[in-house]
């Protein structure tokens, strides 16, 4: 397994925002975690990535435990991540964001221009390379993040609502982008709010509700729960067929 | 444009070198090692503040520590003062040390809150601390004994010696620019967070520019001390000393290579004309002055100078092509 979770929980004071949470996902996996506001997918994947350290529980990368890892050794170990909201490095240069990420596995100056060129070519990001992050819009800058964190990398990509705010023309691109990657040979954990997106990317679907997983497996069984409809899937679903 | 800008920065390199063989003046002179001085002291501040935006009030703790080591070891044993340079930056390093620990855990306003509160307390310590001058300071030696003693009535030697060391703060700069450490200390800058994720040992980066702006900031302290030859806590321990540094660095543009000097080049004249047309109350002046100039610059153009130039640049290169676009 190149990533397991064991009993994670996370308390805010008296309140258990992740209670008891357990995942494996298995090298070359596409795994989705979906759930209503509040259910704890955030929390969770914070304690994935290092941003949180669990109050109980264990998260073990690659047969290391990294459950109190900073989220530095997170990265140096494999694990990349995006944010909900993009935190580009606004006034440094589209060329420059991705070395950033770069000088992780190349110190030297000419091999992160290289390497980063090569991630800037990928994702499609050449015609922008020395614009500044702050002059792209939305769509350039989620671009961006997943350009700057494959630079490190990364065995294991967790994207954080990487499509939010991204209009259908713009999601259909950025889906493209997580199959190619993910086709590249990495991991992949995305959370998203978009059923579209999770049905047709994910190949397991994990669903929380209040702290808990309440349902694990193929999307499209795991629609079909009763706790899932229950929880949250009832109304968005069921509109979503009518279209 | 690429050889007009080199040909540009060739002339100001020549106008730099030759400046005291034209303004042969004593005020003058002196004027031009102040200037060179204060770019000095800018640039070291710039390495933590400009480029790793860790924007510290108390960089005066390592000044003054620069300034007071060389006078001690001249007061105690009778050694050219230039011979506690080294010493200085080592005790400058070992407070940086113990400082960046407990306040690289504070973000924003607070480190640099905590950045006062500590340069503030060094102050009056040293203010009241007999065995180091107490509020009456130090003197160097009055008369120089040796070529060592740094000890001149010329401004000229202190001139080459300044620019031969703000050359190295700004090499140093340059490479650092170039490097790994400077772009992950402008992630820091930009985005913690962000930062961290992407694989950069935060505190550390934080750490070592801290390291580096203390022991370039004591070399600048130090140089005050052999070119003045007398210290007092105020004029070289006190909050203005820290806070000319930032509107210097600001003014030309912090996280810039030669923002500094450039601040420093119109700054320091300013300061020195206000005081010496206003007399012993021209420091009140210099504080109007400074507070000013830091409305305009968060106000107007927090890049500073640098950045207009490169907005005007851009726009200079633009147009050309536009033209044969018409054409």
């Amino acid at each position: 397994m190149l990533l397991e979770a064991h009993h994670v929980t996370r308390d805010f004071g008296a309140f258990r925002a992740l209670d008891g949470a357990d995942l494996t996902v298995a090298d070359g996996e596409m795994v989705g975690l979906i759930g209503p506001n509040g259910a704890g997918k955030s929390t969770f994947f914070n304690c994935l990535v290092g941003d949180l350290t669990p109050s109980a529980g264990r998260v073990v990368f690659n047969a290391r435990d990294v459950t109190r890892a900073p989220p530095e050794a997170h990265a140096r170990l494999g694990i990349g991540r995006t944010f909900q909201v993009p935190a580009t490095f606004e006034d440094m240069s589209v060329l420059e964001n991705v070395m950033v990420g770069a000088f992780l596995r190349h110190p030297g100056r000419a091999a992160a221009i290289d390497a980063a060129d090569a991630v800037i070519e990928r994702v499609g990001l050449a015609g922008l390379r020395n614009a500044r992050a702050r002059s792209l819009g939305t769509p350039g800058r989620k671009r961006l993040e997943i350009a700057r964190v494959l630079a490190t990398e990364p065995k294991l990509l967790l994207l954080d609502e990487a499509l939010a705010g991204l209009n259908p023309a713009e999601i259909a691109r950025a889906i493209d982008l997580v199959r190619q990657i993910h086709a590249s040979g990495i991991t992949i954990v995305i959370v998203e709010h978009i059923m579209e997106v999770i049905l047709s990317l994910a190949q397991r679907v994990i669903v929380f509700d209040q702290g808990r997983i309440i349902a694990s497996g193929k999307p499209a069984d795991v629609v079909e729960e009763p706790a899932v409809i229950e929880a949250y899937l009832g109304h968005s679903l069921k509109r979503g067929q009518k279209r | 444009m690429g050889g007009r800008l080199a040909l540009l920065a060739l002339a100001a390199a020549a106008m730099i070198v030759a400046y005291p063989l034209v303004f042969s003046g004593a005020f003058m002179g002196r004027l031009g090692a102040l200037v060179l001085l204060s770019a000095i002291g800018a640039s070291a501040w710039n390495i933590l503040g400009g480029y790793a935006g860790q924007i510290s009030v108390g960089h005066a703790m390592f000044y003054g520590i620069g300034a007071y080591v060389p006078l001690m070891v001249y007061k105690l044993w009778e050694l050219p003062p230039v011979a506690g340079v080294p010493v200085a930056v080592v005790f400058s390093l070992v407070v940086a040390i113990l400082i960046g620990f407990p306040t690289f855990r504070l973000v924003g306003h607070y480190f640099s809150m905590a950045t006062i509160a500590v340069a503030e307390l060094i102050r009056i310590v040293i203010s009241n601390w007999d065995f180091v001058g107490g509020a009456i300071g130090l003197m160097g030696p009055a008369t120089s004994r040796t070529v060592l003693d740094l000890s001149f009535k010329s401004s000229v030697p202190y001139y080459y010696l300044f620019l031969a060391v703000l050359a190295v703060v700004l090499g140093v700069t340059w490479h650092l620019e170039r490097s790994r450490m400077g772009y992950y200390l402008r992630a820091i800058k930009a985005g913690e967070r962000a930062a961290r994720s992407l694989g950069v040992p935060v505190r550390r980066y934080k750490l070592f520019a801290l390291l580096l702006s203390a022991g370039f900031t004591s070399v600048a302290g130090s140089l005050y001390a052999l070119m003045i030859g007398f210290v007092d806590p105020d004029s070289v321990f006190g909050l203005l000393i820290s806070v000319e540094m930032i509107i210097v660095a600001a003014l030309g543009g912090a996280g810039t290579l030669f923002g500094p000097l450039i601040g420093a080049a119109i700054l320091v004249p300013l300061r020195e004309f206000t005081n010496s047309a206003f007399g012993g109350g021209g420091s009140g002046i210099t504080y109007i002055l400074f507070g000013g100039i830091i409305m305009l610059i968060a106000r107007f153009e927090p890049g500073g100078l640098m950045e207009i130039g490169r907005r005007a640049a851009a726009l200079f290169k633009r147009r050309p092509r536009e033209a044969a676009r018409v054409a």
